[in-house]
């Protein structure tokens, strides 16, 4: 218990350094202006969901592969988390994307993919409170999560390949050439500290999963008697 | 290999319950040709764009048909409860697998064979010279529909709200389908025709990662 | 400074999205805890 608050303390204090960072130390870029700052935050939590999205994904194997509980709670554990990541990915963009360039939202290969992960973890999660018994939602969802995560990256060639137009605009920090060196620092800084906040909430997430365990354990007993 | 034999017993067993009835294939069909029609009213047909967008269409309308054949796929098996005959008929589960997706494949072939001189008259589009890469590009189309299908039927026969669910997890998953084969098709019935073969080997490559992933992990999802 | 509001806007909703789904979580998990009590002091003695 006290690692998990010691996690969260952490987790709070490089977040609030982070922000002073993306505000105080990071320069203000010379085209875009202040705007720009969004895109420590934005990147930073596409990054980290996408690194949530491919552990859940291990973890699906894991299930199908050896049966454990713990897999199936850490693949729905990182499935959420992902989800809010990448939600945050996709609301934010098109905040700054607007004042910048003038429109909300473009069909280019890394919106479109990014877009259809998350409906495909919105399907996961909505396959999960459609199947009730435990083993068989586990199993089945573990092999859609599977499905999903392989097509991700066949999504976004198929765009790249064949949907691209004009130059589109590089609005999800394409930026990572040429990036002002203290940019790229106060950047993976920002990197660092997502990852460390999503580890948090996986953690808290987890322990929630587990507890629902322990509460349908503990009723079926109690049906029992 | 006990896999083929298996599989061919299997595959004339789906090939013979279809076409005694041919209900699947006569709904689709009539469903495609619907879908095709209301295209047609909902945009501007006879006109120039109208062509551009055609091959969209005609992909978007092969793809809502799907979402609509493959229910029955597993359902079938899980209101006659002959799904557990089946993986006791069989070594390899695959095999239902590989048999179901080639029945599948050709329903869907079948179904866009009987469709297309309607949309080529729709669209004023001749397709006759364009045949053979155009039947390539259905071919390896239809075989990516067809294995996500599959597998997302065995899924969804599995849980609640099937018929919903279906294409909510089908669909997305097919989005690289779709777009390849939707701009080849395109530039195939072009002015200028020209053959994508990159685009051709696109869709062989989503067809092999599909089959290959189905080949691996098939027998789970049919698990008591 | 122009697009400030923009800026903030942007902090806001994505920090407030991890927030409600943190809140969630804790809410959820502290329902649970009970319930696992109430559950655990519902069986019989001695199980």
């Amino acid at each position: 218990m006290t690692k998990r608050i010691l996690l969260g303390v952490v987790a709070t204090a490089l977040i609030i350094a982070a922000a002073y960072a993306n505000f105080y130390i990071a320069p203000t870029e010379r085209t875009m202006g202040v705007i720009q700052r969004i895109f420590y935050f934005h990147a930073a939590t596409a990054w980290a969901g996408e690194m949530v999205f491919f552990v859940c994904f291990v973890a699906n194997l894991l299930y199908v592969w050896k049966r454990e509980q713990k897999y199936d709670w850490l693949g729905v554990t990182c499935a959420e988390v992902g989800l809010a990541c990448i939600t945050i990915v996709l609301i934010t963009g098109p905040i700054w994307a607007k004042p910048v360039w003038g429109i909300y939202w473009t069909w280019d290969a890394r919106l479109t993919s990014t877009f259809v992960l998350w409906l495909l973890y919105v399907s996961y999660l909505l396959l999960r409170t459609l199947i009730e018994e435990p083993g068989r939602r586990a199993l089945l969802s573990a092999l859609f999560g599977i499905f999903a995560f392989l097509d991700v990256p066949l999504v976004f060639f198929s765009i790249r390949w064949w949907r691209t137009q004009h130059p589109a605009p590089v609005i999800m920090g394409g930026q990572g050439s040429g990036l002002d060196p203290t940019m790229k620092k106060v950047f993976f800084f920002n990197v660092l500290v997502m990852h460390i906040f999503c580890l948090f909430l996986i953690v808290e997430r987890y322990v929630l999963e587990k507890l629902r365990h322990d509460v349908d354990l503990l009723q079926r007993e109690a049906e029992v008697q | 290999m006990a896999l083929f034999s298996n599989t061919a017993t299997l595959l004339s067993k789906e090939l013979r319950t279809e076409f005694r009835s041919r209900e699947l294939l006569t709904t689709t069909s009539v469903f495609i040709l619907i879908v095709l029609v209301l295209f047609s009213f909902a945009t501007n047909p006879g006109t120039e764009e109208a062509r551009q967008f055609a091959p969209g269409l005609l992909w978007l309308a092969i793809l809502f048909a799907s979402s609509l054949m493959f229910q029955s796929c597993f359902l079938r098996e899980q209101v006659n409860d002959t799904l557990s005959s089946l993986r006791l008929a069989v070594s390899d589960p695959f095999a239902i697998f590989l048999a179901k997706l080639i029945a599948n494949t050709l329903f869907l072939l079948l179904t866009e064979a009987l469709m297309l001189p309607f949309f080529a008259i729709f669209y004023n589009i001749s397709l006759w010279s364009k045949l053979p890469a155009l039947s390539l590009v259905l071919l390896l189309g239809s075989v990516g529909i067809a294995v996500a299908g599959t597998a997302i039927s065995a899924i969804s026969a599995q849980a609640r709200m099937r018929e919903l669910l279906l294409p909510l997890l089908l669909l997305p998953l097919l989005t690289p389908v779709l777009v390849v084969s939707a701009t080849v098709t395109g530039s195939l019935l072009d002015r200028d025709p020209v053959v994508q073969w990159k685009g051709i080997a696109f869709l062989g490559v989503f067809d092999v990662v599909f089959l290959t992933a189905l080949w691996i992990f098939g027998q789970y999802f049919l698990e008591e | 400074m122009k697009n400030l509001d923009s800026v903030f806007a942007a902090y806001v909703v994505g920090w407030g999205i991890f927030f409600i789904f943190f809140i969630s979580i804790v809410r959820r998990t502290s329902a649970l805890r009970s319930e696992v009590d109430r559950l655990k002091n519902s069986l019989p003695r001695g199980k």
